[in-house]
Formats: structure tokens, sequence, C-alpha cells
């Protein structure tokens, strides 16, 4: 019966858990208990129901041709496999997880070149003890006073001295 | 006016040298070491101080400097200046220049706080990375659902055909026992009612005279085996 036995996967719950951030952790336990609940299920069934005793049942029921029409009725019954709906979709939403994710992480990595360039600045700066006041405006741009918005000492609001 | 050519040499964007820590070298709080270095060539170490002295005499017998009250009242405050600075000055400087490593530590500080709030943000922002590539997990345990909740109804499905079938085929077997037995109690019953009807009360006499005769024949046998 093609397309009935869908291979299920070994998961790594434990691998899993670990790469869940910490406020989807209530979504995580939901899935894994809806998950284990499945298979409990799925392994409470047996595969293949047990088989009918037809000899016993021939022998025993006095009606004639009774058991021999359900035994032909029986062999002859295909029960229809479960039709599955929800693939696409799951297909559809691995799709966008995949794009979002790498906008995300294309993203983070502007972030991370951002914060290297800053932190190179800072650690390729000459020691305070050698700067003058000029060099600490050009490394620290916002200790600079501005002199055009406040032209009378202290040069910034007295609030911030 | 003549002008003088500007700006000639080439400019240069290095960074200035840093500036020295302590000014020049001084002797006596007043003259500067190089004179001396100066005159050691021609006149030794006490050169300078013989010119000092010389000039001091020449300016003094020539009264060029003349000796009045001020020259006193400039002895007494210079020799009260010179008291409080070679008494004070060390602590003095110690203050200030621990004002000044106050404000340079404060800086340090932060500029060191910066490098390392950046320092976590970039292994945060790794981890999250991190994190991104496992979500073929999810993926994997929703399919993984999928295909349980499949093959369970299809399970189900066998079983409810097998069970409905077999309750039927039971349900016969058991009526027909059901019947047979009904059948059977029925006939002992009308057996028993009709023998029981039969025996005349001749019979019953005889019967019971037979039983008293074999209940004294086990007796003797009882009491000859006790």
């Amino acid at each position: 019966m093609a397309g009935r036995r869908a291979a299920i996967k070994a998961i790594d719950w434990a691998a899993f858990a670990e790469r869940v951030p910490p406020n989807q952790k209530a979504m995580f336990n939901a899935l894994k208990t809806r998950s284990d609940a499945l298979s409990a299920r799925l392994a409470a069934l047996p595969e293949k129901p047990p088989t009918i005793d037809w000899a016993y049942y021939k022998a025993t029921v006095a009606k004639a041709g009774m058991v021999d029409e359900f035994q032909k009725k029986f062999s002859a019954l295909k029960v229809p496999e479960p039709v599955d709906t929800q693939s696409t979709k799951i297909d559809a939403q691995e799709q966008d997880a995949a794009k979002s994710s790498a906008e995300y992480v294309q993203a983070s990595k502007a972030r991370i070149a951002q914060y290297e360039q800053q932190l190179q600045k800072l650690r390729s700066m000459i020691p305070f003890e050698q700067m003058t006041f000029e060099d600490l405006h050009e490394a620290f741009p916002e200790t600079k006073l501005d002199k055009e918005k406040y032209p009378f000492w202290p040069h910034k609001p007295i609030a911030d001295l | 006016h003549t002008t003088r050519p500007v700006h000639t040499t080439q400019q240069c964007s290095a960074p200035l040298p840093p500036l020295p820590e302590k000014g020049g070298e001084v002797r006596h709080g007043l003259i500067p070491e190089e004179f001396f270095k100066f005159l050691y060539p021609k006149t030794g170490v006490t050169g300078p101080y013989m010119l000092g002295t010389g000039l001091l005499l020449y300016l003094l017998s020539k009264e060029i400097y003349v000796i009045n009250h001020e020259t006193v009242a400039a002895a007494c405050i210079l020799s009260v200046i010179l008291y409080g600075v070679k008494k004070y000055g060390p602590a003095v400087a110690a203050f200030a220049d621990k004002l000044n490593e106050e404000k340079v530590a404060q800086a340090l500080a932060v500029k060191n706080e910066a490098i390392k709030n950046l320092e976590t943000a970039i292994e945060q922002e790794k981890k999250e990375q991190w994190r991104v590539e496992g979500r073929s997990y999810l993926f994997d345990a929703k399919r993984n659902n999928i295909a349980m909740m499949l093959e369970t109804n299809y399970r189900e499905r066998l079983m409810m055909v097998y069970n409905e079938v077999k309750k039927r085929l039971d349900y016969q077997v058991a009526m027909q026992n059901l019947k047979r037995q009904k059948e059977q109690d029925h006939m002992i019953q009308w057996v028993e009612k009709n023998v029981v009807q039969s025996i005349t009360p001749q019979q019953q006499k005889e019967s019971v005279a037979k039983c008293i005769l074999d209940l004294k024949a086990l007796s003797k046998s009882a009491q000859a085996v006790a």
C-alpha cells in the first residue's frame, strides 16, 4: 500500500529543546505532549487486527451460508486509507519559515558586522592618558560640547552637569 | 610686509607623539639643566655657580640692584612661600593627581563596559542564529504527528471492521448455544416431571424397603471395618 507507511523519523527531543528560545517554551511543551499522546495511542493499537477463525465459526454456526458469506465479504473488503490534507500546508509553512529565517540571519549578520566595527574602533583607541580633548571628541562624539546651540559656558543644559 | 611661505612641508596625518609627562629638568627650581650642561665642557661642575656668585656680587657692589626695605619684604615672602611649597607640595600634587586618575578611570570603565556589552551582543546574535538552524526539528515533529495520526486512524478502522464482524458471528454462536441450553433444560425438566409422576405408591414402598436393607448391609460392613 503506497503512501501508507510514511516514515516516522526519530526526533531528538533533547536537542530540539536546547534550540527553543525561552519565550517559546510553552508552545514547545504543548507540542511535545501532543506528540507523546499520539505516539502512545499509536503504540496501543496493534498493526494488524487478529485473524478471525473461520473454520471454528463454520463448524459452530448452524445457518448454512452465513459464515461463507461473511468470509467472502470480509476478505473482499478494502479499508480506505485516511487522506493526508495537512502535508501541503506543512510544506508551505516550511518554505515560509526558511525564507523568514534567511532574512533574520542576514539582518543578524549585519548587526554583528556593526558591532564588530564598533568593537574594532574601541579596541584600537589610544589610551586616555595620551589623549587630548580633541582626540576624546573624535573617539566619543557625544562628549563634544555644542558651542552653537549653547554659546555660553558650560555649553550644555544645566541639568546635564 | 614680506609674505612668508606657509604650509610648505607636506601634510602628514600621523598622530602626534604623546606629550611628555614631566617638564624639563630644573636645578634649584629656577635654572634649567641645559645651562649647566652647556657650561660643563668649558668650566666643569663649579662653573655656573661661580658665574652666579660673581654676577650677584657685581650687581650688589655696583649698586645695580639696590638693597632697600622691599628687599627685606621680598626675602620674608619668598622664604614663607618656599617653606609652604616644600612642606605641602607633594600632598597637593597627589590630591590633584588623584582627581585626574578618577576621571581617567571613569572613562576607562565606560569604555570597558561598552566593549563587554558589544561582545555579549555578538554572542547573543550568534546564539540566535544557531537556534534558527534548528527549525527543521519543528517540521519533522509536525510531519511525524501527521503520519502518526494517519496510521492510528487506519489501524482504528481495521480494528473496527474486525470487531464488528466478530461481534455478529459471536452473537450467532451465542444465540445458538442459548437456544440449545434452553431446550436441554426444558427436556430434562419434562423428563423428571414425567418420571416423578410415573412413580406409583407401590414402587415407592418397594424402593424404600430396598434402601433400608442396603443401609443395614452397609452399616454391618462399616462396623466390621471399624
